[in-house]
């Protein structure tokens, strides 16, 4: 029972980050700036559902290889996340993709255009 | 017990309010982004749904998910960058 | 095209066939033939793309036990004040940014320690590494997109966005 209720906080929490990410995707307005708001979906909002998934298939479910298979999933969404969103971000730059108002500072194009 | 097919319920609207940002986006890695964050959050509701119906097949799709969600991402990433994928 | 190496090969042959393991999760006899046998055919192919150094430097008590520190301790800490911060950011409404990219030092010399580093900045929300650059001294740079620029002075902003988190990883990587 306080099991359940354990559970339950942890997946609140996740959907709560996740509500928060989704609202950046919509209203934030450039491009890099989705990119931030998308990483708080794929780290808190993951990570909640996962710690209690696996809480609740060891503890309630006994059963391992269902709570194996969700730490799998877990690290490898918070382990290959990352690198897709570093590849993304320097696609998007050197594609020519610029935000409209003007950065405060913008070291990238200051070295690296001639 | 149905309170995990109330959370994955809420999971799922929302991947439905990303596809918001995915079909007005006005470029490439915009529609990217939030097809990145469809993926991930589409995983979540399957290991929901899993643990609710108690069968362990939703889970196989969900690592299949988390894989060729990383494997699009890289590749349009590279197009991007290059002209050309990987 | 690099020679494949021994130690390399073994290191990816466990990876493939830890992953096979817990994938699959039965331990008859005839499975763990069959996922021997892929695993080896993949590690011997795919050796040389994946491992450019030294296959076993994890294996040392000291730098696994403060990898384990790193990644169990300091690292979720940070995590959750960042995303604190972000998730205020985004139900205020998003107006209260000021996105910028700012150009970092960094003490870190090997790939690994590099990609450690650029991957712990990724994954906290408000920051994402562009690139990373070497200039004449061997210095090493990284070019981070900050949501809300505070500093521009590259070795204030250093200190700001991955203080803590490199003072953590120089005791694995260098």
């Amino acid at each position: 029972m306080i099991l359940q209720i354990v559970c339950d906080v942890l997946f609140l929490i996740s959907v709560v980050f996740a509500l928060a990410g989704t609202l950046g995707i919509i209203k934030m307005p450039d491009t890099f700036s989705r990119m931030q708001a998308s990483t708080c979906v794929s780290t808190l909002g993951v990570l909640g559902v996962i710690i209690g998934g696996i809480l609740y298939a060891a503890i309630v479910m006994h059963s391992a290889s269902t709570a194996i298979k969700i730490g799998v999933i877990g690290l490898m969404i918070l382990v290959t996340n990352p690198i897709g969103s570093h590849v993304l971000a320097r696609g998007a730059y050197k594609s020519g993709i610029r935000p409209e108002k003007p950065m405060e500072t913008d070291d990238l194009g200051r070295d690296f255009d001639e | 017990m149905t309170d995990m097919l109330i959370f994955a319920i809420f999971f799922a609207v929302l991947a439905t309010m990303n596809l918001y940002r995915l079909t007005k986006g006005p470029n490439a890695a915009d529609r990217m982004v939030a097809g990145d964050a469809m993926d991930n959050l589409i995983c979540c509701a399957m290991i929901l749904f899993s643990l609710y119906s108690g069968r362990g097949i939703y889970l196989d799709i969900a690592v299949l998910a988390a894989l060729f969600g990383i494997i699009d991402t890289i590749l349009v990433g590279r197009y991007l960058e290059k002209g050309r994928g990987l | 095209m690099q020679k494949t190496k021994f130690s390399a090969v073994l290191a990816t042959f466990v990876l493939c066939f830890a992953f096979w393991i817990l994938l699959t999760w039965s331990f008859t006899l005839q499975e763990l033939i069959a996922g021997a046998v892929v695993s080896l055919l993949v590690s011997l192919f795919a050796a040389r793309f994946f491992i450019h150094v030294k296959a076993g430097w994890l294996v040392h008590p000291g730098r696994f036990f403060s990898c384990l520190l790193f990644w169990i301790f300091i690292f979720p800490v940070e995590l959750i004040k960042a995303n604190l911060n972000m998730a205020k950011i985004c139900f205020g409404g998003c107006k209260a940014i000021n996105p910028g990219i700012v150009k970092v030092p960094t003490a870190m010399k090997s790939d690994y320690g590099l990609a450690a580093v650029s991957n712990s900045i990724t994954l906290t929300p408000g920051t994402i590494t562009m690139e990373t650059a070497e200039d004449e001294e061997g210095q090493n740079w990284l070019y981070v997109h900050w949501i809300n620029v505070e500093e521009t002075d590259p070795e204030k902003a250093g200190n700001a966005i991955k203080g803590t988190l490199e003072k953590g990883l120089r005791r694995v990587w260098e």
